[in-house]
């Protein structure tokens, strides 16, 4: 009996705590977003991918076998659609008036969605193993797949799907970061080093050694600055020049087993940034990186989670930054029978001078 | 027919080899990492003093994965706890009035970047900015960008080889506005490297053991001095990933490797010191003299030194050359098939013009005026060349003494660092200021920077950019000077004699 009143009592102050810590910085004042918006997830799985819209207009994020659609001005929920498998990655493309490619796991599968209407536009099956993560690079306008248990990564033309080469690789593969100019990076988290694979053939290129860096997992990079952005999960977050493989900035992290890293480039950014990092995970904070010129980085402070930050996207045309926050146990997945997906919240972060539902 | 042409040949190469044996080598090998693994660095830092942020941690435990056994202690610390080491690690973080002149006659070897010690080590002048500067963000904003780059100076030293050096710039720190210091090493240092192609900037530099120092003592043992900054092990630049397999990057990214070299170099043991020994001199000599051909280029049947040129070529052809006679104005084909050019003092700069320059062959040049043809210096004459007692041509009176400074050397002939007696008389004697890659044996007394005899390796960078083909030398022998040599001044040229004809 006790049991069941302190349960809701013990889950309420969870709940309390929570929404107080990722509230305030606890660093000293430098953050340069606050919390503009806090979206409250329903169901039992964790959203495992997030990506802004092109226009920066509207969040996408999958959970389980679904997809949602939110505005990023008002926080409303918006369409929801139905996936063959859980949502594992989410990239968003300009091209065509809009295109979102998803890639599922449980079938594996590459998914091209119309925007408008949200619709599956074409479903290709994914041959390399269960998919862990997708990227579309920009620039040079590929799309990579990940894949964790198949040790590899895909390339795939982004207008139909097609495999197009793929590399094999060895370790533990997490986050990866394109160039835009000819080279993927992915972490390996099983060595302290950071992938290298030339994307014309899909061809391993060696790899750029991260000394001091354990269990690299949270991957982004500044395609002007040619930095890379990697958070270890010894509390370090390193900023490698690309040219050289060299690593010339060390900064402390929250420690985390697994992480995420986004950067974004904006040299007018609220708080006088001239471009940010983030990196979260299943740490107790979120971290930032301020960039202040393309040779100097220092730390943009930090904000405490209360609950694990499944996934992460940054929007400098909307100057948003979301997380996608369940509590631990659930976040250890959605297979996990105990879990409860109780206090799971998308937290939309905005500069200054943003409006928001606070 | 090819057996009649290779067996001389290989002669030759024996005979080389066998008085390579017999006379101490300039330069001992670089010993390989494995051989350092286990001996024990003492690591001098500020210790509780140190300023902060710094990277002795990240040296120490640098040192360590290099398989090194590494003793900390501070400034304070006496000089006793050198014993048993093998190198000495000097930080700049350790104050350097609390260390004061403390390891300057230590006789474990020294690797040091605190520029602030550089003058108590004897490494440079005590003068701040004029001998020795350290360059940071906060009091040298524009500098600070400027010293992250350097420029190959020396070609030829063990370092420069080990690290693959070139004439031209690399990057020494990462892309941040660096702190970085440089010294003006005495002429008997060695510039490996310098900060915007000034040598008495350098970077990176050394002193062989018994090499003068700047002070004018002889160096106890190996010396280098390093560009870094306490808190900027960490931006020491190294290519990594695919860069690493990129010449370019590879070449520009040297800093770390620079580092670990130069300190490789401080660690190994230094060639054996020679002895003067006069008699075991002209034996070396006289086993390569053998079979080898010098051609002598002089002014034929010109007046004053005539005499002397005969006694010259009648000391080498006794010593066992094959000595051939050419005038000044012959052609340069004459060194077709010659060892050694040697030419004389009694050649007039303007007849022999440029002849000579480009040859494969070793050359000496008895004619210090002859230093900017031969591109051993710059071409601003009483600034990059001169002499010494030249009627109506110098300020400086007529001199007998030259001041060794680089005793280590086999073109030393074994004589003790300071000044020896060069010939009886006072007279003229001719100078230059060769560039990093030459070794200096002997300056004018009080005039360190006017160098009288040093020697330029093959491949070595000479002035004006242009490399060695074969070894240069300069040995200031006036017209009738030969005749006046002092026994020491005949060891000298005998020696000068068998370093150039080694390659």
């Amino acid at each position: 009996m006790r049991r069941h009143c302190e349960a809701p009592r013990a889950g309420a102050i969870l709940l309390a705590a929570t929404a107080l810590a990722i509230s305030f910085a606890v660093t000293a004042g430098e953050f340069p977003y606050r919390v503009l918006h806090r979206i409250a997830l329903t169901g039992t799985a964790p959203v495992q991918a997030l990506a802004f819209g092109p226009g920066g207009r509207h969040l996408y994020a999958t959970a389980g076998a679904e997809l949602r659609r939110y505005g990023t001005v008002s926080a409303a929920p918006g369409n929801r659609l139905k996936l063959p498998g859980v949502g594992v990655g989410l990239a968003a493309a300009a091209r065509d008036g809009g295109v979102l490619y998803v890639a599922t796991r449980s079938p594996a599968r590459l998914l091209i969605l119309a925007l408008r209407p949200l619709r599956i536009r074409a479903s290709v099956a994914l041959r390399n193993g269960e998919p862990s993560a997708l990227l579309y690079d920009s620039i040079g306008h590929a799309l990579y797949v990940e894949s964790r248990v198949g040790r590899s990564v895909a390339r795939l033309d982004p207008k139909n799907g097609k495999t197009l080469g793929v590399a094999r690789l060895h370790g533990l593969l997490e986050q990866m970061a394109a160039s835009g100019r000819g080279m993927l990076y992915v972490a390996n988290a099983a060595g302290q080093e950071l992938e290298v694979i030339r994307t014309v053939g899909m061809r391993p290129d060696g790899a750029i050694p991260l000394s001091g860096c354990t269990a690299p997992s949270g991957l982004a990079m500044d395609t002007v600055g040619r930095r890379l952005f990697v958070a270890c999960g010894n509390g370090q977050a390193l900023v490698v020049d690309e040219d050289m493989g060299f690593t010339f900035v060390r900064l402390p992290i929250a420690r985390a087993a697994s992480l995420r890293a986004v950067f974004a480039f904006d040299p007018l950014g609220p708080g006088g940034w001239k471009g940010g990092v983030f990196m979260a995970g299943d740490g107790p904070a979120l971290d930032a990186i301020r960039m202040k010129a393309f040779i100097s980085y220092v730390g943009g402070g930090s904000l405490l989670l209360g609950g694990t930050c499944t996934a992460l996207a940054l929007s400098p045309v909307a100057r948003q930054l979301v997380l996608a926050l369940a509590p631990r146990a659930a976040a250890m997945g959605a297979t996990n029978a105990g879990a409860t997906a109780g206090g799971a919240q998308l937290l939309i972060l905005g500069g200054d001078g943003a409006e928001g539902s606070q | 027919m090819t057996r009649f042409v290779t067996r001389p040949r290989a002669l030759g190469a024996l005979v080389l080899m066998a008085s390579a044996l017999a006379w101490p080598q300039a330069r001992a090998a670089l010993v390989p990492w494995a051989a350092l693994r286990g001996k024990t660095v003492l690591f001098i830092t500020g210790g509780a003093d140190s300023p902060q942020p710094n990277d002795d941690a990240l040296v120490s435990r640098h040192l360590r994965k290099l398989g090194l056994i590494v003793r900390a202690v501070d400034a304070s610390a006496p000089e006793s706890v050198a014993g048993g080491a093998s190198l000495i690690v000097l930080s700049s973080t350790a104050n350097s009035h609390a260390l004061g002149d403390k390891y300057a006659d230590s006789t474990v070897p020294i690797f040091t970047w605190n520029t602030y010690d550089y003058p108590n080590l004897g490494l440079t002048g005590p003068v701040l900015h004029r001998d020795f500067e350290v360059i940071d963000p906060t009091q040298h904003y524009p500098d600070s960008f400027a010293v992250l780059y350097a420029y190959g100076a020396n070609l030829t030293s063990q370092i420069s080889r080990a690290v693959g050096l070139r004439p031209q710039l690399f990057g020494t720190l990462y892309l941040e506005p660096g702190t970085a210091g440089w010294g003006r090493p005495g002429p008997g240092g060695t510039v490996i490297a310098d900060f915007m192609g000034r040598q008495s900037h350098a970077a990176v530099f050394t002193y062989e053991r018994d090499a003068s120092l700047a002070n004018g003592r002889p160096a106890p043992a190996r010396r280098a001095g390093f560009y870094l900054g306490s808190d900027d092990f960490h931006l020491l630049t190294a290519a990594y990933g695919p860069a690493a397999k990129d010449p370019n990057m590879r070449r520009w990214a040297i800093g770390l490797k620079l580092f670990d070299t130069a300190l490789r170099w401080a660690a190994s043991p230094p060639p054996p010191l020679p002895a003067y020994d006069p008699a075991a001199l002209d034996s070396a000599i006289r086993r390569i003299a053998h079979g080898k051909k010098v051609l002598f280029v002089e002014r034929v049947n010109g007046g004053e030194g005539r005499r002397s040129d005969e006694h010259m070529v009648e000391h080498l052809r006794r010593l066992g050359f094959t000595v051939t006679i050419a005038d000044q104005s012959d052609p340069e084909t004459r060194a077709r098939g010659q060892d050694l050019v040697i030419i004389s003092g009694t050649c007039s700069k303007w007849k022999l013009a440029n002849r000579y320059v480009n040859v494969s062959v070793p050359v000496i040049s008895l004619e210090g005026l002859m230093s900017d043809t031969l591109h051993f210096t710059g071409y601003d004459r009483y600034v990059d060349y001169g002499e010494h007692g030249e009627l109506h041509e110098s300020d400086d009176p007529p001199e007998s003494y030259l001041d060794i400074v680089g005793a280590w050397s086999p073109m030393a002939a074994g004589l003790k660092p300071g000044l020896v007696k060069f010939e009886n008389t006072p007279g003229v004697l001719k100078w230059a200021r060769p560039l990093p890659d030459a070794t200096v044996i002997a300056t004018l007394p009080n005039e360190p920077w006017e160098c009288a005899i040093f020697g330029y390796p093959k491949g070595a960078l000479m002035a004006g950019g242009f490399i060695a083909p074969a070894r240069r030398a300069l040995l200031p022998l006036d017209n009738p000077t030969f005749d006046d040599l002092t026994p020491q001044g005949r060891a000298l040229f005998d020696a000068v004699v068998l370093w150039t004809l080694g390659g």
